[in-house]
């Protein structure tokens, strides 16, 4: 068969080469060669020095102060990603399980669309809902549901539950889309082995669903580690999540080593999480094939 | 006669978990679609802020939109941002998500590295990258001159919002083609049709289902993006720019009308691609796979 291309393979892939090499890889180079430079002295010009190189900026950013801005930003992030988890599975898998095909198209679009409305708008949005006076507030006190007004506009909570519902479409799809694709006799077998229902979604579906929960976490939790918008709506000054940190570096505090070494921390700790997601599902992914072979074994 | 089935069906007993499922699945729907119903209400707010409602307004904030010009400019510069930057994804994602499947080698394993890293890497980063790239004054950068015309803040966009999504855009074709069979381009191929052309009739309309998934997507994401803009962008130069800007000072309820109007759009765009990958003889499911990346 003749061969018709003698161009190298990769040949279609060069664009996309070029671009990311160009305004991802070395941008992003800089950042990292910025944070050993050192910010120069008032009226000098430029923004980064870069004739003595030291780890000054990263002893500057892993002080007790920052480290706290680290710790809060991993633990909203985190706790927001598990509620994701715990509030999508249940969505996803009567999406996907439990509803017919009608029922499971419109679902879908429910979902999704929530996510289409601006974000900046649709997280403002709760500051109407949980208005002292508003519609909830009302509604609550005039049937005596409770004493005072729910005031948690400005406080932590209140970026936990945007964080949730800003991200949450972003963790039924892919679990949606796993559940979809467990083939159904998978658990009829199961059951039929046996296995009751706790058993069988214990040891058949959340394994084979492992890749579509990882991916769903890594989709919400890296947004949600660099977003400072919601915390800046909704959380007031008192919202420290360490993107506001690394904004006012970069740009308004004109810090920019700092905020170089800041941005290498934030991508270091998301690596370190993206592994450990990726060994998680690689133990679910073992964990089945073991108990697979059990059963094989058993059976023969 | 019929013969007897062989199948046992199993009773079919009351649901408990359905049942479960069905109520939770409406509390979260409800859950998500509160805030977009208030925002819709309050965009016809009568009143001067977007979060105090005081009376009926009608669409005052609609023809306020349309009115007031620099207004108007946000919204028609977060349209360009988003054709351009739309365009430049579906551009690159279309020839590496191809190359990804037809022409695997040892390149392969590199270029899925990068887009890892692309992927992973949050907006606050890709952000501050490009705006040091793009700013630098201290040791020549290549564009601080305008080079390329880069100086443009719209260029700037197109370059920052299509960075995440050219990469979904990779992973969506890359995914499409894998679950095609090359049999069709080589048929084609042997009869005698050159590589070019073969592209254009029949790779190319295998992949427009993905490729309108992922544009739709390119064009959501950029719409509405707040984080790499606020970087890369001028003050105020797109919609949410504006929106942002506004967080310090009262939020009026034009931020109302605009999102409802983008939202809108988006909606129009979705139906569309919705509709084509339906004709594609996809069910909801894959076109929620699709749709998610």
């Amino acid at each position: 068969m003749r061969r018709r291309l003698r161009a190298p393979k990769f040949l279609l892939a060069i664009p996309g080469f070029v671009w990311y090499g160009f305004f991802y890889a070395i941008p992003v180079l800089f950042i990292v060669i910025n944070s050993f430079g050192y910010k120069p002295a008032v009226g000098e010009k430029g923004s980064v020095r870069l004739d003595r190189l030291s780890f000054d900026n990263y002893r500057n950013v892993w002080t007790v102060q920052f480290r706290q801005v680290f710790a809060n930003t991993m633990v909203i992030a985190g706790l927001a990603t598990l509620i994701c988890i715990v509030v999508g599975l249940p969505v996803a898998y009567f999406i996907a399980v439990k509803a017919g095909n009608r029922l499971k198209a419109l679902l879908l679009v429910l979902v999704i669309v929530p996510f289409w409305m601006s974000f900046f708008v649709r997280t403002s949005a709760w500051k109407i809902v949980f208005a002292q006076s508003g519609f909830l507030n009302n509604f609550l006190l005039d049937w005596s549901l409770r004493d005072s007004p729910i005031d948690i506009i400005g406080s932590k909570p209140a970026v936990l539950l945007a964080l949730v519902y800003n991200y949450l479409p972003l963790m039924i799809f892919p679990l949606f889309v796993s559940l979809d694709r467990i083939e159904p006799e998978l658990r009829e077998a199961s059951k039929d082995l046996g296995a009751g229902r706790i058993k069988t979604f214990a040891s058949v579906t959340i394994p084979l669903a492992a890749p579509g929960i990882a991916a769903g976490a890594l989709l919400t939790f890296i947004p949600m580690a660099g977003d400072f918008v919601t915390a800046t709506i909704l959380g007031g000054a008192k919202g420290n999540m360490i993107g506001a940190s690394i904004y006012n570096f970069a740009v308004q505090g004109q810090d920019t080593p700092k905020g170089a070494a800041a941005a290498v921390v934030l991508i270091m700790l998301i690596l370190m999480v993206v592994a450990i997601a990726g060994v998680i599902v690689g133990l679910a992914k073992f964990g089945l094939s073991l108990n697979r072979r059990v059963s094989l074994e058993v059976a023969s | 006669m019929n013969a007897p089935t062989a199948v046992v069906r199993r009773r079919r007993t009351f649901d408990v978990v359905r049942l479960l499922g069905g109520l939770w699945t409406s509390i979260v729907v409800i859950f998500l679609l509160i805030p977009i119903v208030y925002v819709i209400i309050h965009s016809m707010n009568g009143g001067n802020s977007f979060n105090i409602w005081k009376e009926w307004g009608g669409l005052t904030w609609y023809r306020e939109l349309f009115d007031n010009r620099s207004l108007r400019a946000t919204l028609v510069n977060s349209f360009k941002a988003a054709i351009g930057s739309t365009l430049i994804a579906v551009v690159i994602g279309a020839l590496a998500g191809v190359a990804l499947v037809r022409r695997r080698g040892r390149w392969t394993r590199w270029f899925m590295a990068l887009l890892f890293l692309v992927l992973v890497t949050p907006e606050v980063i890709d952000g501050f990258a490009l705006l040091r790239w793009f700013f630098e004054r201290d040791f020549n950068s290549p564009f601080e001159n305008g080079f390329l015309g880069i100086r443009g803040g719209m260029v700037r966009l197109w370059i920052g919002h299509s960075l995440f999504s050219s990469a979904v855009v990779t992973l969506i074709v890359r995914a499409r083609l894998q679950g095609l069979d090359e049999s069709l381009e080589e048929a084609a191929a042997d009869l005698g049709a050159p590589p070019a052309r073969v592209f254009r009739q029949v790779t190319l309309p295998l992949m427009v289902p993905a490729l309108m998934a992922g544009a739709m997507l390119s064009f959501s994401f950029s719409l509405d993006n707040v984080i790499v803009s606020s970087f890369v962008g001028n003050d105020s130069s797109t919609f949410p720019l504006y929106l942002l800007g506004t967080v310090k000072s009262s939020t009026r309820p034009t931020a109302g009308s605009g999102a409802v109007v983008l939202f809108s759009f988006t909606l129009v765009f979705a139906a569309v691609t919705a509709l084509v990958l339906r004709r594609s003889g996809q069910s909801s499911s894959e076109i929620a796979a699709h749709v998610a990346g």
